[in-house]
């Protein structure tokens, strides 16, 4: 519908920096709660979350924008630590962790950060062509 | 545009449009309806703008929601500034005119 594509790449790049927030946001979801066990014997503990993106058609905008489709839950086992007192060991004194590994989370926020930064980039660049073609009608007097 | 300087002779503002461009894609080609098209366009996109940027205040707007509306209002803002001068400057040419 919109045929500015310059505005498109606003619209689109814009669509990007929600994503890649959305995905800050689980990042630190997961690294707050990478101790956080279950309350009761032998539960589970919290696991760890991930982001599923995908293209999705804006039809207003005749574009494909980035979208997240869902969260999904990360299925790696459960890390087990010795701690009779705890509220959430079972017969064994055993108490599952999170199966958040901070490394991991830690690279996704980088990875995240720096998309961010290339929308960021990419929303700049078209701006500055949009100003660089007004500034084509006022200065050419 | 200057062989449609020729209507200058008449009050008709409408005449001074070259032909080329005329009602080709049934919009009024005359320069106040374009004008008067740029300006609506204009506010409405700085409307879009200041209503986002009040959600954003209220919190149900993101950042970026708020941002991109309002440096899509600021750009039309400033083409809306730069074809107003131009026109002002063209008129301005035109009174200065020599008789």
């Amino acid at each position: 519908m919109s045929a500015d594509p310059l505005a498109m790449v606003s619209r689109i790049a814009g669509a990007g920096l929600e994503a890649q927030s959305y995905r800050l946001r689980v990042v630190s979801e997961n690294i707050a709660n990478a101790q956080s066990t279950g309350g009761t014997e032998g539960a589970d503990p919290y696991r760890r979350k991930t982001v599923v993106f995908g293209a999705e058609l804006d039809r207003e905008l005749g574009a494909l924008t980035v979208e997240v489709k869902r969260t999904a839950v990360d299925d790696t086992p459960f890390t087990v630590e010795y701690d009779p007192g705890h509220p959430a060991a079972n017969a064994q004194g055993e108490v599952k962790m999170p199966n958040v590994n901070l490394l991991v989370e830690m690279a996704d926020m980088r990875e995240a950060n720096l998309s961010y930064e290339a929308n960021l980039q990419m929303m700049k660049r078209a701006r500055s062509m949009v100003s660089m073609t007004i500034d084509l009608l006022r200065s050419g007097s | 545009m200057i062989s449609g300087l020729d209507g200058v002779t008449g009050t008709d503002a409408k005449r001074l449009v070259t032909p080329g461009i005329a009602a080709a894609n049934g919009v009024d080609p005359s320069f106040e309806a374009v004008f008067a098209r740029i300006a609506a366009t204009a506010r409405d996109t700085m409307k879009a703008g200041e209503a986002a940027a009040i959600s954003g205040v209220k919190g149900d707007a993101s950042v970026q929601e708020v941002v991109r509306a309002m440096m899509t209002a600021e750009q039309q803002l400033r083409a809306a500034i730069a074809v107003r001068d131009r026109v002002v400057a063209a008129y301005q040419e035109v009174s200065r005119m020599q008789i």
